[in-house]
């Protein structure tokens, strides 16, 4: 960083002289709180613009309520609500008196009288032929009324409320949770939902930066008799949070639990369908969980209530912290780790600080890095060369893959139930990969696919989750959509991938997941680990399909079959018949001899005793006996 | 130009066409043919060859003409055995000569194909035969509302009766072989009819049902050929030979010419691929007049191929071969090796498509090509210059160029093979 500095440094000062008004103030050095650093890159975490923000804020509230009801091996109930704020009453919130606007010429919707003239011109121009019409009689879509112009600056604000059941936070760590951007619970090598103690924070940072309204959070943690009540926002500057109210109240329900509430800008119009899908989607990876999804504004007529039930209350074990896997540490990591030890020497603390070292191996390790080491020797000892050492050796030796024990996949029942409820497809087929590694961190890909299905498009349709969240955007970059469109060849698993109704559904789990891009919003198709245990975990679902296809296939061809049969039944009995019937009136008039078989059976037709529909029965019976034949040689 | 021409036709003026010189008089030409003709009618006395004669290592189905009764009582007893399969609930299934051609058989010394006498069943409870033992079941009673009423139909007429189930005249016709093929009968037995196509001009006088036709006086476009063979009869002639002709632009010049008067012949086409009636009345005119056959084709392997069904029948009616062939045509023209004789100049003739060769290679693999040497040879060249010609061809050295000169050439010099 240093180096960085001073070679930067003449470019600074010829700038700075270019501008010789500008004073030489430029060049000092300036130092930026992780809170300044993502409010300036706020679409790092996802907040590129009020809509994808208010998204953002959503999941990423849902998300720390189901970690937080899970750790605590509690089936999650989680409400959120949004609620739209006026401009009005977002005024009288913050205490602003509402102002007319006194020179309208200012605004920049301000309309000129030319273009309110040509305006009044069109719209009587429109009323003219709709009266046309209308007198023609002929029928015409009602013009679109025209839009309430939205001027520039005319912002929306929201109130998101997230409300769960979960661990709660301890009273004084409240402050810090929320107020300083990179603190969290989570650091730990285990796969959870968040990663990087951001997402609070960034919701916070982002309604101080739209509306400066504090965050208010209120908790209880289990056998506390008080509850939490915090209204708090963050001094970007010093990235420390910046206490409005902290105290205790009465906790008389015996309430456990967390609610957030968070006022910040937004756009529910455009994100209202992919909020919507996140909460559906996220009720398919989490069938175990209640969400209770509300959105409230002043017109009745665009709320929405959608309450996402519980449908099994089997839950996923929780994931557990897991050690380093020896091949994927770095130097820095190597010195974290033996700054944090409590082990004293070489030995235990290869042995007991990774996994995969047995104690015999890790002696196997330390001979082999050369003769100034030895299992004795004290760990907060080592010299920077000897740490080097080491991390050439643990990236070139060979280790068992890391176990997959650590995570915790949403699991085959889980989706299936939420394939199910989500599409109700005709035929559906999971399959779960066995744990496997991508740079020393073990993932489990699982996968389903169902083939039909209410309001399913046809084609491809695509469910990606990651660590059990959904994912919504960047769609086509990722993985899952390039294995499925690219490298699955559907027909061969008799499916129409054009034709069909076809739901792709991948969740895969990590410690680590690798996400591409800024947000957590894709994997990359560059990870061949990844994609082939994608490829074939789809491929295993289809296998199972293909199977359920034929005999469905198989079946109602069987039924077409007899149906083609019976379809002539009418035309060759009725031919057979009518020759009959000649027969019996030319044996009537002349005297031809038949035998007696056949003369009885000519006498019997005389006398309607077999008749066309006898031909028919019989005949239609023969063909169902040669049907349920064939049909049992097929299944044995 | 060729307005004039006709008009001096009789005029020693004509000698600009090509190879006119080289005519001897008509006299001349006459008293060849009245030779040839003589050597043949005393020739086809003696060969009269039927299946039976031949003992042959497997059997071979052939079927005859039957009388209205007796197909009637066939359809009958046949309808009874399905009837009584019904009833004991054992569906039930027609047993159809193959007329595949893995079941042909070129036999060279009867000069045609025959029908060996596998067979397949065609039962109806099985989807793959279940609409053609349906159409069957149909056709038959069909036949045999004919027979009682004793009346003829068309196959169009046939299909027309129940055009939900035939869907397609293709389907009612190949059924309709099959019945007469299953019953042993000839198709005419039937009493189904193909629609009239072929025509004959020319010297030759026959009855058709009860009346007197005379073809010299049916006016330039002949007589249409009777479907009903069985209704014609009486025929005379004192013409030399028969002319077959591919196409009908050639039968209309040599008709409109008179040709028949010059030379005195019978001029037959059936515009393309024979029909039965054509080829029965062919037959007919052959054995009971006894004169040669002489065949005026394209020099495509299309032309050659006509031939060979007037001669060794066609496959998909081998089982009838016997009463449909006649024995014996003379390829008269226009033989590949006349595209050069008769100096036919490049842009007169066309290049053969991969079709062409193709079917061309493939006839020389046919038996009735190689039992002739002459037919070989000719074919070989026309692979080989991969050339075709049609018949008028020949008139880009006048219309009346056929008539006038290549043929009386070709007769002349019994330039047949």
């Amino acid at each position: 960083m240093d180096g960085d500095g001073s070679s930067e440094s003449p470019i600074e000062t010829k700038k700075a002289k270019s501008k010789t008004p500008r004073k030489p103030k430029e060049t000092i050095l300036k130092q930026k709180s992780p809170a300044e650093f993502f409010a300036e890159n706020k679409n790092i975490a996802g907040f590129d613009n009020p809509g994808k923000s208010l998204y953002t804020t959503v999941r990423e509230l849902v998300e720390n309520s189901l970690d937080s009801a899970e750790s605590i091996s509690e089936l999650p109930v989680v409400e959120i609500t949004i609620e739209e704020i006026g401009k009005s009453k977002f005024n009288s919130m913050i205490g602003l008196v509402d102002r007319e606007r006194v020179d309208a010429a200012l605004y920049d919707d301000y309309e000129t009288e030319k273009a309110r003239e040509k305006r009044l011109a069109k719209e009587a121009r429109a009323q003219e032929m709709q009266a046309k019409n209308a007198a023609l009689g002929k029928k015409v879509k009602d013009t679109p009324a025209s839009k309430a112009i939205k001027g520039r600056g005319e912002a929306s604000f929201y109130r998101v409320t997230c409300k769960d059941n979960g661990k709660g936070m301890p009273h004084d760590d409240i402050p810090n949770m929320f107020g300083r951007v990179l603190s969290g619970t989570k650091y730990g090598l285990k796969q959870t939902r968040g990663k990087f103690g951001l997402g609070a924070k960034m919701a916070l940072i982002w309604s101080k930066m739209s509306t400066g309204l504090p965050i208010e959070i209120t908790s209880s943690m289990k056998n506390q008799n008080y509850v939490s009540f915090c209204r708090l926002d963050i001094d970007i500057h010093k990235n420390i949070p910046h206490v409005h109210l902290h105290e205790k109240r009465e906790n008389k329900e015996h309430w456990r639990g967390a609610e957030i509430q968070v006022v910040i800008e937004g756009n529910w119009t455009t994100y209202r369908s992919k909020i919507l899908h996140y909460m559906r989607q996220m009720a398919v990876i989490t069938p175990y969980a209640q969400f209770l999804f509300k959105f409230v504004s002043d017109a009745p007529d665009k709320n929405v209530s959608i309450r996402f039930a519980r449908r099994t209350d089997v839950m996923p074990p929780i994931p557990m912290e897991t050690k380093h896997h020896p091949s994927s540490v770095d130097l820095l990591l190597i010195k974290r780790l033996i700054a944090e030890t409590s082990k004293q020497n070489l030995l235990q603390f290869l042995q007991h600080e990774f996994v995969n070292i047995s104690k015999s191996y890790a002696e196997r390790l330390i001979g082999e890095m050369g003769p100034d080491f030895g299992s004795k020797m004290t760990v907060k000892s080592l010299t920077s060369q000897q740490l080097v050492r080491i991390h050439q050796l643990l990236r070139q030796a060979k280790f068992d893959d890391p176990s997959g024990h650590c995570l915790s996949p949403a699991g085959e029942y889980n989706l299936r139930l939420g394939i199910i409820k989500e599409l109700h497809p005709d035929m559906v087929a999971t399959y779960s990969g066995s744990a496997q590694v991508f740079e020393g961190h073990p993932f489990i890909v699982e996968a389903g696919v169902s083939v039909g299905g209410k309001n399913v498009k046809q084609g491809l349709n695509i469910f990606r989750f990651a660590n059990r969240i959904p994912l919504l955007f960047e769609q086509g970059a990722d993985v899952v959509t390039r294995t499925a469109h690219k490298r699955i060849n559907w027909s061969s698993y008799k499916i129409n991938q054009m034709q069909d109704k076809i739901g792709v559904f991948v969740s895969i789990v990590s410690t680590k997941i690798p996400f591409k891009g800024t947000g957590k919003e894709y994997i990359g198709d560059d990870i061949t680990e990844i994609a082939s245990a994608v490829k074939y975990a789809i491929q295993q679902c289809c296998v199972q399909l293909k199977s359920k296809i034929v005999k469905k296939m198989h079946a109602r061809e069987q039924q077409e079959r007899k149906r083609n049969l019976s379809r002539y039944i009418p035309d060759a009995s009725g031919a057979v018949y009518n020759v009959l019937k000649e027969m019996t009136q030319l044996h009537a008039s002349k005297k031809i001899r038949y035998g007696d078989d056949d003369a009885e059976l000519l006498s019997k037709v005389s006398e309607n005793l077999i008749t066309k529909e006898t031909l028919c029965e019989k005949l239609s019976k023969h063909v169902e006996q040669v049907y349920s034949l064939a049909l049992c040689v097929k299944v044995s | 130009m060729a307005d004039n021409k006709k008009r001096r036709r009789k005029d020693p003026a004509g000698d600009e066409l090509p190879f006119k010189n080289k005519l001897k008089p008509d006299s001349a030409i006459m008293e060849t043919l009245k030779q040839f003709s003589a050597s043949s009618s005393s020739s086809s006395v003696s060969q009269t060859l039927t299946l039976q004669d031949l003992s042959l290592p497997f059997r071979c189905r052939e079927v005859a003409d039957l009388s209205l009764s007796s197909v009637q009582s066939n359809i009958e007893s046949l309808i009874l055995r399905i009837a009584h399969s019904i009833l004991s609930g054992h569906g039930f299934s027609f047993d159809v000569p193959s007329r595949s051609a893995a079941n042909q058989l070129y036999v060279p010394e009867l000069d045609r194909i025959v029908l060996k006498d596998k067979s397949s069943l065609r039962p109806f409870a099985n989807i793959s035969t279940v609409r053609k033992s349906a159409i069957t079941a149909r056709i038959l009673q069909l036949i045999h509302q004919l027979c009682i009423k004793g009346i003829h139909v068309t196959k169009r007429d046939l299909f027309y009766t129940d055009v939900k189930l035939f869907q397609d005249q293709i389907q009612s016709d190949a059924v309709l072989d099959d019945v007469s093929c299953m019953l042993g009968c000839t198709r005419s037995s039937l009493n189904v009819v193909a629609a009239e196509k072929g025509v004959v001009v020319g010297r030759l006088i026959f009855s058709d049902n009860g009346d007197m036709i005379d073809c010299t006086k049916m006016g330039m476009g002949g007589k249409a050929i009777p479907p009903n063979i069985d209704r014609v009869g009486d025929m005379q002639s004192d013409a030399l030979f028969i002319l077959l002709v591919e196409k009908d632009a050639a039968y209309m010049r040599l008709a409109e010419d008179r040709f028949y008067n010059r030379f005195p012949c019978i001029i037959v086409t059936a515009k393309g691929q024979p029909d039965v009636s054509t080829r029965l009345f062919l037959r007919k005119m052959k054995t009971e007049l006894k004169l040669p056959v002489l065949a005026l084709v394209d020099s495509d392997p299309y032309g050659l191929k006509i031939l060979s069904v007037y001669g060794c029948g066609s496959k998909n009616m081998s089982y009838d071969s016997a009463n449909l062939t006649t024995p014996d045509i003379k390829w008269l023209g226009v033989r590949p090796s006349d595209l050069d004789k008769y100096k036919i100049p490049e842009q007169c003739r066309l290049p053969m498509t991969e079709q062409d060769i193709k079917t061309g290679k493939d006839l020389l693999e046919e038996d009735f090509v190689k039992k002739n040497p002459g037919w070989v040879e000719e074919l070989t060249l026309m692979v080989k210059t991969k050339q075709k010609a049609e018949i008028q061809a020949l008139s880009t050295f006048g219309f009346q160029y056929l008539s006038e000169v290549y043929l009386p050439l070709k007769l002349q010099q019994k330039d047949w093979l």
